[in-house]
């Protein structure tokens, strides 16, 4: 007579369970591979009225990967695995030597091993988005300064991007925020390539995105031109003018490069506490300075990703791998005429 | 102009194929393989052709990708004499003969453009070449499970049913490591490497899950199910279909950070 605690351990092990978890959890990645995920709820009335929006909002099938119901089912899986992984170990170690089967083993510890880390990644990764001109700087993790010594933009000859690089200073103490490539004169380089981040203890940097932006040029009354991004302001006697954004923002994509239009901007402007929004055209006057045109700036967009998950997956992937080649080997030999 | 002449050979081999399915007691014929193995050998000489015109492995785009397909389901068609298993079938050829064609039928139509473009910066990684090669073979092998699956589940012959049930599990135990390694684990590694994050949940890689999950089904109902289960190899055709729908539905149906590929 089982006890029922046997007969627990016997379901939680059983190949049956472990087919059923399998097609239950494709089944769930079938609607999150249909269905788009993490809009609002209007927007699923809208595209799925009557009760269609009623089941997948109760089933959580707007975030399917996070919803409980399919957390639930991985999770008796992921216990179905061990349970039946560590079984089916000591099964084979109490046959002889040369009878043990370990392929499937490492194998199904692999992916234990795998599921894991995917835990860890969800729970504790960790990524931000900085954006640095050439010459600016930007914090990291561990307290370092990251600088923006260079950037460089290939493209192939009918227009389509051939490579993105940034090459970064990373250094220790201070650095004024903005501070200048100058200031990182000895430090040593790094580049940064998609396909190829930069890897520092506990993080990693990827180029992840690249854009041009268009900055005013403005000269003061000494004939000294300085340039204004988006958003900056220059201070002047009796106030500052503000750089707000162009007067066709349509024209700020890689069209626009070609500088065939003469482009207003829209400017803040404060004079003695008063401020006003003035559009000016290249070649007028803004407050005590002239608007003399525009720049296109670079931008480097690099994320900085810390994720503690990922050592256990390259781990468990290894085991895959070997598991998997060793179990089917076996199995392939002989089969072949 | 390669992929046509070999589209070409396997036609002609096709209508040998026909023949001699329609011969009583003909056993095999000895010549549609070799056609069939020139065929492929073309398509490869094609893939390294554009190759060398980027210098890059030719492998980023529709019209590469099936070029890529036809290429080894044509070889794989020729080593299948060397299968104890699927020794002196005529019908397993002949379907995936049908299948290879259709690859190379849709290579030719205008959703697969065939202009040789240079990678753009993200498809610039090794592990990239050995993730999408590492996919495609693993799928030749489930075409040829797909086709055994079919004549396995209609077949009445109880003894030519074992015998498709062998071709079958042999090619989803070949497929099946090679595609994990490809589609799951070396395109995580270069999804880590390029966008730092190894595993994202875009479509692409929710119905490569899928696809492989499927399989993975199989190979564990099989253990436990009776041979004369329908279920088991019906597994195999879902998988398959679901594998084709990662392949085209994906790029034209659901967007994700795998459109541009
Ligand atoms: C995603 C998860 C899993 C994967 C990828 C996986 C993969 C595999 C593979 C490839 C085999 C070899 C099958 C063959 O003989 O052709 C295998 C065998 C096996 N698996 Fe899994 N498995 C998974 C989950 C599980 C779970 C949850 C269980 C628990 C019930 C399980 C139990 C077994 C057993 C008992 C064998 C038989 C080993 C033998 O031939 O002696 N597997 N698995």
């Amino acid at each position: 007579m089982k006890s029922s605690f046997d007969k627990i351990y016997d379901a939680l092990r059983s190949i049956k369970l472990a087919s059923v978890l399998l097609v239950l959890l494709a089944l769930f990645a079938v609607a999150g591979g249909i269905l788009p995920q993490g809009k609002t709820a209007d927007f699923y009335q809208l595209h799925f009225p009557g009760a269609g929006s009623g089941i997948i909002l109760a089933l959580g099938l707007d975030h399917v990967f996070s919803s409980l119901l399919f957390l639930l089912v991985a999770a008796i899986f992921a216990v179905n695995l061990t349970v039946c992984t560590f079984h089916r170990l000591t099964g084979e170690f109490s046959k002889p030597r040369g009878k043990r089967r370990h392929g499937p083993d490492i194998l199904h510890l692999g992916l234990i091993i795998l599921m894991f880390g995917g835990i860890l990644t969800a729970r504790t990764r960790t990524e931000t988005l900085i954006n640095l001109r050439k010459g600016e700087s930007a914090d990291l993790p561990d307290g370092a300064k990251i600088v923006l010594v260079d950037l460089n933009y290939e493209q192939y000859p009918d227009g389509r991007p051939k490579s993105w690089e940034s090459t970064v200073a990373i250094h220790k103490g201070v650095a004024a925020q903005g501070a200048p490539a100058a200031t990182s004169g000895g430090l040593p380089r790094y580049h940064v390539k998609v396909n190829a981040p930069l890897r520092r203890k506990g993080y990693s940097i990827y180029q992840q995105s690249w854009h041009t932006e268009k900055q005013v040029v403005l000269k003061d009354a000494m004939g000294m031109s300085f340039a204004l991004e988006p958003g900056m302001r220059e201070a002047t006697k009796d106030g500052f003018v503000l750089f707000m954004a162009l007067d066709n923002p349509s024209l700020t994509t890689a069209a626009a490069t070609s500088d065939t239009l003469p482009q207003s901007a829209v400017f803040l402007l404060e004079e003695h506490g008063k401020r006003t929004v003035v559009k000016v055209a290249p070649g007028q006057g803004i407050g005590p300075f002239i608007f003399d045109g525009y720049i296109d700036q670079s931008i480097s967009g690099l994320a900085v990703v810390s994720d503690r998950g990922y050592p256990f997956v390259e781990a468990g992937f290894i085991l895959v791998i070997l598991g998997i080649f060793i179990t089917y080997i076996r199995k392939l030999k002989g089969m072949l005429a | 102009m390669i992929a046509t002449i070999a589209f070409g050979l396997l036609i002609v081999s096709l209508i040998i194929q026909i023949v001699y399915l329609f011969k009583k007691n003909g056993g095999q014929d000895r010549v549609s393989p070799w056609i069939s193995l020139s065929a492929g050998i073309l398509l490869l000489v094609e893939i390294v052709r554009r190759s060398i015109a980027i210098r890059f492995v030719a492998l980023t785009g529709m019209f590469e990708s099936l070029i890529f397909l036809a290429c080894f389901l044509a070889l794989l068609i020729f080593a299948l004499r060397y299968f104890k298993s699927a020794k002196g079938n005529r019908v397993i050829p002949f379907g995936a003969t049908i299948i290879a064609l259709i690859f190379l039928a849709l290579a030719s139509s205008p959703l697969a453009p065939s202009e040789i473009k240079p990678p753009v910066p993200a498809l610039q990684s090794g592990w990239l070449v050995l993730h999408v090669s590492f996919t495609f073979i693993g799928e030749v092998f489930f075409t040829v499970g797909f086709v055994s699956a079919i004549l396995q589940l209609v077949t009445k012959n109880e003894e030519k049913r074992q015998s498709y049930d062998r071709v079958t599990y042999t090619s989803i135990a070949v497929g099946y490591p090679i595609f994990t390694a490809g589609a799951l684990i070396f395109g995580a590694i270069w999804a880590e490497k390029a966008w730092g994050v190894w595993w994202s949940w875009d479509p692409k890689e929710t119905w490569a899950l899928i696809t492989w999950l499927t399989y993975t089904a199989y190979l564990h109902l099989r253990l436990v199910r009776k041979s004369t289960s329908r279920l088991v190899p019906t597994l195999v055709i879902v998988g398959f279909a679901v594998a084709m729908f990662t392949f085209f539905g994906v790029n034209f149906l659901l967007k994700g950070l795998h459109s541009y590929a």
